[in-house]
């Protein structure tokens, strides 16, 4: 094990010329925000030094009247938005761990939760971003304002870079105003079938939840409404009768069984992978995870996802063998694609390719990571590329 | 350029399919941007992306440039061809390879036209959501190229939100499938990054876009003030309130007094015009467009008119769409800008470009998308008055300085392209731009796909963003700008 060195660097020039002395040092750079994913990804090869953004965590600007927000890395998205909501406005963001987790984490990673349904991705959200490149540069790309088309959006390029292009300082966000008021309509299928019926006809309806999730093998849906106080009664109300049944909970029952609901796939030790599938092959996916959860050594298979999006979380609970087979045999499924193991013990992470093959973009990768960090210094190669 | 690369290029593409007569290159000469013209010395017309990959595959051989263009609607040079180099164009891949309502995706080639998605779907209650104002005739290859927007990006956002996946041939002539039907594909965000590249990276042969559920209700409001301040105002109490509007526009008296030249859209004979559009579902919209209504009428609205019909919105729309083309009415000659300042500084802003009008002595008329602070000034000279091209010339370039100035952006949505490259250093350091040109590199290191724009370079003596002058297109009443 090498003698890791902590640095909490205090200014964007700061994290430079970290990032620059390492590169002159060759010396493998981990870039940390509040550490809430930091067994995602590959194992790291070794760390030389761990460079936190937590020295970095103010709200550098909150243009309430433009709704955006200029925020640094290592500022975590619950204080985020607890400012926010002074101008009664949010990011709306609802990544894994969203009590800890960072601005730069969740942007690095791209996490997002059911609130993609309405708002979209990090990447969706984010205008703009201040890196620091292993060599020692400060770069900035996008701007201030939302509609903006000058020069390479290079803010995108960083959600789902897992911190192996370059360091982000700063990024820039559109917001949201808060939504007035919130009401869940939770609905179960008596099957996988049933579930798909469900799924289709909520997205051939008018209805607009900002939040429609399912889970599996549950076979449950839940559609959540957040708008001004009448739209919200209105719409639950719509898909009561569209569905023929469920139960509409609000308050703090609504704020718990989200809650809940965000917290269930991390809850046990399973492996947990990320997986996306279409709308429409819900019911196949449903069969076919039941089929791995009847596979010898799996305990358990669940997925919670979105449900018209078709991308979600799987936790697989089982012995490492079992669970790299049951992985296998999802990347192989004809319903799933995209399948990235995220957690996962060293020992099933030693017998899976965490990341599955980028195809035709391997080489795209490659020449990326060579201009960004051509030394090789970010991330110990736990990240995609 | 030499025959043998000719004749290359026609056992690709067949005889017809190549264009090296100067009479045939002469629409190929510019895009919607006609003071930038330049002579390709060919022009190719593939109808597959096999073909494509062949013709690019040929250029990186031969170290030849070359520059994908899709309906040459574009309004920043951005398929202006390179002297000597090749111009794909994509015109021909203009098939919709897949519908899939269930899903709401459609997977179609680049030559098919924006509007063309929104017509495939539309029996089934769906829309492709940006909406540029080109959209019966711009292709959804330049879209991807521009980033595109519209007047509804506000609420629905930019193209790269709809699209899901390309496929591309990168500048080594390599194929890569980006994104697809099914998201998340693992890794940085390439489609993110290639969506808005304008064609500098890649030309891409295959996209596959979401659609959207039509909203349940569409409610538009027309409403007169008697200054700008009073309009903005509203536009600022109605974002505060945490409203949405699915479109917020805004013109002042000379661009309404033009639009009612050119449409009569019985639009009032006000210092400004605003108008708010709202959608989604019923209840929802009913219940803040009431809000929406007596903000209006708290700032001073001096009329309000709420469009009862399809056929009102309609001419609410035609009025405010046709504010650009209508210039001609009450100029002989006009200049299009296209900058972007913070919404909440548009007041600031719009108070610098009325000095600017009156110490030029040229009139600007603005029109712009209010909610998200994206300008249009129309600058207004005759070319017949000896320095007054050149005058419109620097008052367009000093208003993209204002919009430096207040924190904004030199384009928000017609792209930097061959005409605004030159300003690219006002926005960024050479540290920002030193990255992105690491990122171009790593795509084309000889810097063969759409070369000359984006990035500035010295420009040529007397090179200068020039003066708007009509599309063919636009005189022939296809076409009309944003």
């Amino acid at each position: 094990m090498s003698q890791e060195l902590n640095k909490v660097p205090d200014t964007p020039e700061e994290m430079a010329d970290a990032l620059r002395r390492a590169s002159e040092q060759n010396l493998s750079v981990l870039i940390r925000g509040a550490g809430t994913k930091i067994d995602w990804g590959r194992p790291p090869q070794r760390i030389d030094t761990i460079l936190s953004t937590r020295g970095l965590r103010r709200i550098l600007a909150h243009q309430h009247g433009d709704l955006t927000a200029t925020i640094e890395a290592g500022a975590s998205l619950r204080e985020v938005n607890l400012a926010l909501a002074l101008h009664k406005q949010w990011l709306p963001l609802d990544p894994s761990f969203a009590a800890d987790a960072t601005i730069g984490g969740i942007l690095a990673t791209n996490d997002s939760g059911p609130l993609r349904h309405r708002h979209g991705t990090p990447r969706d959200l984010v205008i703009g971003t201040q890196v620091a490149t292993a060599d020692g540069l400060l770069a900035k790309s996008g701007g201030q304002v939302v509609k903006n088309v000058a020069g390479y959006d290079l803010s995108k390029l960083l959600a789902g870079s897992f911190g192996s292009l370059a360091a982000i300082v700063s990024a820039t966000f559109k917001l949201s105003p808060l939504p007035a008021t919130s009401k869940t309509l939770i609905v179960t299928a008596r099957d996988a079938p049933g579930l798909a019926r469900l799924v289709r006809d909520v997205m051939a309806s008018h209805l607009e939840p900002i939040a429609f999730e399912a889970e599996v093998p549950a076979s449950s849906l839940l559609l959540r409404f957040a708008s001004a106080r009448p739209a919200v009664e209105a719409q639950a109300d719509a898909a009561q009768q569209l569905l023929g049944a469920g139960r509409l909970v609000a308050g703090d029952e609504e704020r718990e069984l989200w809650q809940q609901h965000n917290e269930r796939i991390w809850s046990g030790e399973g492996a947990v992978v990320r997986s996306s599938w279409l709308p429409s092959d819900i019911a196949t996916v449903a069969e076919d995870l039941e089929s791995l959860s009847a596979m010898g050594g799996i305990r358990h298979v669940e997925l919670v996802g979105r449900a018209a999006i078709g991308t979600g979380l799987i936790r697989i609970d089982g012995d490492p063998t079992s669970q790299s087979r049951a992985i296998d045999r999802l990347r192989r499924s004809a319903s799933m694609g995209n399948v990235v193991l995220l957690r996962g013990s060293s020992d099933l992470k030693a017998l899976v390719d965490v990341w599955g093959s980028h195809g035709d973009r391997e080489p795209v990768f490659a020449s990326l990571k060579r201009a960004f960090d051509p030394k090789g210094i970010l991330n110990a190669g736990r990240g995609p590329l | 350029m030499d025959r043998a690369f000719l004749d290359e290029l026609r056992r690709i593409v067949g005889d017809e399919g190549v264009l090296n007569e100067p009479l045939d290159l002469l629409t190929y000469e510019c895009d919607a941007l006609p003071h930038l013209r330049a002579s390709p010395a060919a022009v190719v017309l593939p109808d597959s992306a096999a073909q494509i990959q062949a013709i690019v595959k040929l250029c990186a051989r031969e170290g030849v440039p070359f520059v994908p263009r899709g309906h040459g609607t574009g309004l920043s040079g951005g398929a202006l061809p390179v002297p000597g180099g090749v111009v794909i164009a994509l015109s021909r891949l203009n098939r919709v390879l897949h519908v899939d309502i269930p899903n709401q995706r459609v997977t179609v080639e680049p030559g098919v036209t924006n509007l063309e998605i929104t017509r495939q779907v539309s029996p089934f209650g769906y829309y492709y959501a940006p909406d540029p104002s080109s959209q019966q005739v711009c292709s959804i290859g330049g879209n991807v190229a521009e980033n595109s927007g519209g007047a509804h990006c506000l609420k629905y956002g930019f193209t790269v939100h709809h699209v899901l996946g390309v496929e591309a041939i990168l500048p080594g002539g390599e194929v890569v499938h980006i994104g697809g039907t099914l998201v998340d594909t693992p890794g940085p965000d390439l489609l993110g990054l290639l969506v808005g590249s304008e064609g500098t990276l890649a030309v891409v042969t295959k996209i596959t876009v979401r659609i959207l559920r039509r909203p349940e209700t569409v409610q538009t409001l027309l409403a007169a003030f008697d200054t700008i301040d009073a309009g903005g105002a509203a536009v600022s109490d109605i974002i505060g309130a945490g409203i949405i509007p699915a479109a917020v526009e805004m013109m002042d008296a000379l661009a309404i007094r033009a639009a009612e030249a050119a449409v009569h859209p019985n639009f009032p004979a006000a210092d400004t015009i605003l108008i708010v559009e709202l959608d989604g579902p019923a209840a929802e919209v009913t219940a803040l467009f009431d809000t929406v209504v007596d903000t209006c009428r708290r700032h001073g609205a001096t009329t309000i008119e709420v469009a009862q019909s399809d056929e009102q919105r309609a001419r609410i729309w035609r009025g405010r769409k046709a504010a650009f083309a209508a210039m001609g009415r009450v100029s002989p000659n006009y200049y299009v800008q296209d900058g972007v300042v913070p919404r909440t500084r548009l007041p600031e802003v719009l108070n610098r470009i009325r000095q600017l009008e009156q110490r030029s002595g040229l009139r600007i008329g603005n029109v712009f998308h209010a909610g998200d602070g994206n300008l249009h000034p129309l600058i207004c000279y005759d070319e017949r008055v000896p320095g007054e091209p050149e005058k419109a010339v620097e008052v367009a370039a000093e208003i993209l300085s204002y919009c430096i100035d207040a924190g904004g952006s030199l384009t928000g949505e017609h792209g930097i392209g061959a005409d605004k490259s030159a300003y690219m250093p006002t926005m960024f350091s050479a540290d920002d731009l030193a990255l992105m040109q690491r990122v171009r590199a790593a795509f084309d290191p000889r810097g063969l796909c759409n070369p000359g724009k984006v990035f500035p370079t010295p420009r040529l003596c007397g090179e200068v963003p020039g003066p708007h002058r009509a599309h063919p297109l636009e005189t022939a009443g296809v076409a009309e700008r944003w």
